[in-house]
């Protein structure tokens, strides 16, 4: 029987997509963290409560639109911790961040055993929106063009982020909150302010993406299902050097990367299966050398901003 | 005066033999240490359930410790020792460096899993448990009842125990039918809880055109049930799911063909009776079709003509007529499953 199949190659391409959009959303989240001057360790906490909200919501209310605002919503939620202790009290970031993802992963697997363990609900096939004409391209319609509002969504979201970043008085704000963040407070501007609303919007979108590996990825929530998804976000915001749009190509190289090391081994190419799973990890490591000494940090990353201090 | 030193010498020894339940161990309780809940229809749940049930039949208490990741347990494992267990059962093979590293530091007896090699007379005992055998004969199952001659391998990784079944599945399918094509595929590194690169592989597989799948996976494994309970095979047909070690059938949507069943109990019981006969950590620990510590689950999906040949096969394994050995590797996994095509 013939392997690469019409149906085996757009799986292929939908799986990429679907490992590709969390990465994508948890990293433009990160990536307006980091402008503003926050080091999100915690995204990876966020993502999970995320999961686990948005999981919740879709499971009870049957709507996957709820649930994706309620993931949102559990991002959030751990992000007001963050933005409280760290960019309030100015707590080290770094401390903070592990704490929080720590204290969701085992928030999460309790409710978890409470709500789920005995029973392991799962959500019905999610809904998608097919593009006229575009469906009908052979493997790349129904891969790209035939997906969950929520893909098209994240998508569209790049383009709104690189617009705020650029055109905006609010981007310009989280540039210099992340740079000269005394500068910017003389200037009349609440740094704390733009901070907190930064750290917010990436709990928000961490929630999301973890929502969207719950509800779209799997259809279910497992304890620790984020995977590590957040940690790769935060290597894709500090390469995307403040670029959106090189946070969608890293996460797509990501996502295609995952899927060609299925695509190897249901092959059955002659090859260990830990060189092959090291595929995505090395691609991402690559591009770290290459693009890594070029990568422009905000000069106050990391340290808490408090008015007065120099 | 030989025969009196003789005569002493004869009291002395039999004091020495008799007094020997003096000198063995005694042993209140023990504790197990799982990376997930024991709730998981898997391999946690089917480890905490055997523990309970071995402490049970030995008048032993059972501690369990939970949901501890995959990540550093050393502090867990020396707050249990601290505690006075008289033996820790590491449930990971992921645990199977910190465990004899803190029993060693804290002169408590300790079980690690996938590291044949580890054991130490009175204080590490292994138990690579395998159920291979089982998975053989559901190898057997697959080909028998795919409709469109290719079965899929989903594993979250390739710890010994995973790779022993998956070799002795295809085997099995390659018994019954050598036509059969076995497409494999690895989820990621020690992807355990990773549900959904499970659906997504998964899916990639029955895109592959396959219609039966074997899962191993822990929590990633109920990403693999969605998939096929959410995917239609390339046919437009139904695709099951053959699951390892627990039972899924109060959760199933009507795609669980079987599963390998595991029961630890035997295992764990052996290890508290050589503990207190002084003879821990002088072997290794399996499971087999012959105690039932290994079956096959036989769900309304089975039609009773094919059930009754994989009973037969079952017999003629436990007769010794047919051998599965076990193979830990995964180069044997590999040279098992088809090549590109």
């Amino acid at each position: 029987m013939a392997l690469f199949t019409e149906a085996f190659l757009t799986a292929l391409l939908a799986g990429a997509i679907s490992a590709g959009i969390p990465l994508l959303l948890v990293g433009l989240g990160e990536q307006m963290s980091e402008k503003s001057g926050v080091l999100n360790i915690g995204i990876e906490g966020m993502m999970l409560a995320g999961a686990y909200t948005g999981f919740l919501i879709a499971w009870k209310t049957e709507s996957m639109g709820l649930g994706f605002l309620a993931g949102a919503g559990g991002g959030m939620f751990v992000a007001l911790f963050m933005a409280v202790l760290c960019v309030r009290l100015g707590l080290n970031q770094i401390v903070i961040g592990i704490s929080l993802t720590l204290g969701a992963e085992g928030a999460t697997a309790i409710l978890h055993y409470f709500q789920f363990s005995r029973t392991y609900p799962r959500l019905p096939a999610t809904l998608k929106w097919d593009i006229p004409f575009l469906h009908d391209i052979p493997v790349v319609g129904p891969a790209l063009f035939g997906r969950e509002p929520i893909v098209y969504f994240a998508l569209f979201l790049v383009s709104v982020f690189a617009y705020l970043y650029r055109r905006t008085h609010f981007g310009l704000a989280l540039q210099a909150a992340g740079d000269k963040p005394a500068a910017l407070d003389s200037s009349g501007v609440d740094v704390l302010k733009v901070r907190a609303v930064a750290v917010l919007t990436t709990g928000a979108l961490a929630g999301l993406g973890g929502a969207f590996m719950a509800i779209v990825g799997a259809g279910i929530f497992v304890p620790f299902m984020t995977h590590g998804n957040g940690f790769i976000g935060i290597v894709l915001a500090m390469l995307a050097r403040g670029r959106p749009l090189w946070v969608l190509g890293g996460a797509t190289l990501f996502g295609a990367c995952l899927s060609l090391t299925t695509a190897l081994q249901v092959a059955g190419i002659d090859i260990p299966t830990d060189v092959i799973q090291m595929l995505p990890f090395a691609a991402v490591m690559v591009v770290l050398i290459v693009l890594g000494s070029k990568a422009n940090l905000p000069v106050s990353l990391g340290t808490a901003y408090a008015r007065g201090e120099r | 005066m030989n025969r009196k030193y003789t005569f002493m010498a004869g009291i002395i020894s039999a004091i020495a033999i008799t007094s020997t339940p003096v000198y063995s161990e005694d042993i209140e309780s023990i504790a197990i240490l799982t990376p997930e809940q024991g709730t998981d229809f898997g391999w946690n749940q089917q480890g905490v359930d055997g523990a309970k049930a071995a402490g049970e039949a030995t008048g032993v208490e059972v501690v369990t410790a939970e949901n501890l990741g995959y990540g550093d347990v050393r502090a867990t494992l020396r707050e249990l020792a601290e505690e006075g267990h008289g033996l820790l059962i590491a449930h990971a093979s992921g645990y199977n460096t910190a465990a004899p590293e803190i029993g060693t530091e804290t002169d408590v007896k300790v079980a690690i899993v996938d590291s044949p090699s580890s054991l130490k007379e009175g204080a590490v005992a292994d138990y690579t448990a395998s159920g291979h055998a089982g998975a053989y004969l559901a190898g057997h199952l697959a080909a028998k009842m795919s409709r469109l001659g290719t079965v899929g391998i989903v594993v979250s990784g390739e710890p010994p125990s995973w790779n022993s079944q998956s070799a002795a599945f295809a085997e099995g399918v390659k018994a019954e039918n050598p036509d059969t094509v076995i497409r494999y595929a690895v989820i990621g590194p020690a992807a355990y809880a990773d549900a959904a690169g499970g659906k997504r592989v998964t899916e990639s597989l029955i895109a592959a055109g396959a219609d039966i799948i074997f899962g191993q996976g822990n929590g990633s494994s109920f990403g693999m049930l969605q998939a096929v309970e959410t995917t239609k095979a390339t046919d437009g047909g139904k695709v099951y799911f053959i699951d390892v070690i627990g039972d899924k059938t109060s959760i199933d949507k009507g795609h669980l063909l079987s599963s390998v069943l595991w029961n630890l109990t035997p295992v764990y019981t052996a290890m508290i009776e050589d503990i207190k006969a002084d003879k821990f950590g002088t072997r290794n620990y399996d499971i087999n079709l012959a105690d039932d510590s290994v079956s096959l689950l036989k769900t309304e999906h089975i039609p009773d003509d094919v059930w009754s040949q994989i009973m037969d096969l079952r017999q003629e394994i436990i007769d010794g007529n047919i051998v599965v050995e076990p193979k830990f590797d995964a180069a044997s996994v590999q040279a098992l499953v088809t090549q590109l095509d």
